[in-house]
């Protein structure tokens, strides 16, 4: 349990990681639409993260399962078109005013999938190191 | 113009695919996370984690599809060329 929760907040902490060195490296080799795309995208996935772990850890709780039952199921879901209607209209106002380039848009929202991917490896590889020892 | 109709079609085919299959993936994943945690309410914490990485995962394929779909009505390479051959600005 202590181990899990230790691996969301990597995820949290390697997110913001990832965005800072993304954004240095785009802002040496990159345009400024493309380094404010990127920028962007990673602000956007980072908060919707940030938000989405409040409500899992605020509604998922096993007392309100109880109470509730399957009504949190749409409650979430809720929160979660919300959240996606919102991140939408930024991005759509992004792109269609021509703000930042779409493939740094694209690098930027993927920081939260690779930092899912670099964190698992980071577990897989310690795992494995620990049982060969 | 048929350029233009087609990525407009394209566009709204893939949000619409995207968002019902991102939809029902997060729902059975949630009704999952609910059965779970009835049944063992101790291990809630290990469920919720899991469940988190996978929410973030499905949802940002959805925002994948919402960004191809918007490059294709805005931001395409051809889309000026189209425009202008047809007359518009």
């Amino acid at each position: 349990m202590q181990d899990l929760t230790k691996i969301v907040d990597m995820v949290t902490k390697c997110n913001w990681l990832l965005l800072i060195l993304v954004a240095m490296v785009s802002v040496m080799i990159t345009a400024t639409s493309f380094y404010l795309g990127v920028v962007a995208g990673g602000l956007i996935v980072a908060v919707n993260f940030h938000l989405l772990k409040r409500t899992i850890q605020k509604d998922i709780r096993p007392e309100k399962v109880m109470e509730k039952g399957r009504s949190l199921t749409g409650r979430v879901l809720i929160k979660y078109y919300i959240r996606f209607v919102a991140s939408g209209l930024l991005i759509f106002l992004l792109i269609s005013n021509h703000v930042v380039h779409p493939l740094g848009l694209l690098t930027g929202l993927s920081v939260v999938v690779a930092s899912v991917f670099l964190v698992t490896v980071l577990v897989v590889t310690r795992l494995y190191f620990k049982e060969a020892v | 113009m048929e350029f233009l109709v087609g990525s407009v079609w394209a566009a709204g085919l893939a949000i619409g695919i995207a968002a019902f299959g991102c939809g029902i993936g997060q729902g059975l994943g949630l009704n999952g996370a609910m059965s779970g945690i009835s049944r063992n309410p101790e291990a809630a914490g290990k469920i919720q984690v899991n469940m988190l990485i996978g929410l973030a995962l499905i949802e940002s394929l959805c925002i994948y599809a919402l960004v191809v779909s918007l490059i294709l009505m805005y931001a395409h390479p051809a889309l000026q060329a189209a425009t202008a051959a047809i007359g518009g600005h």
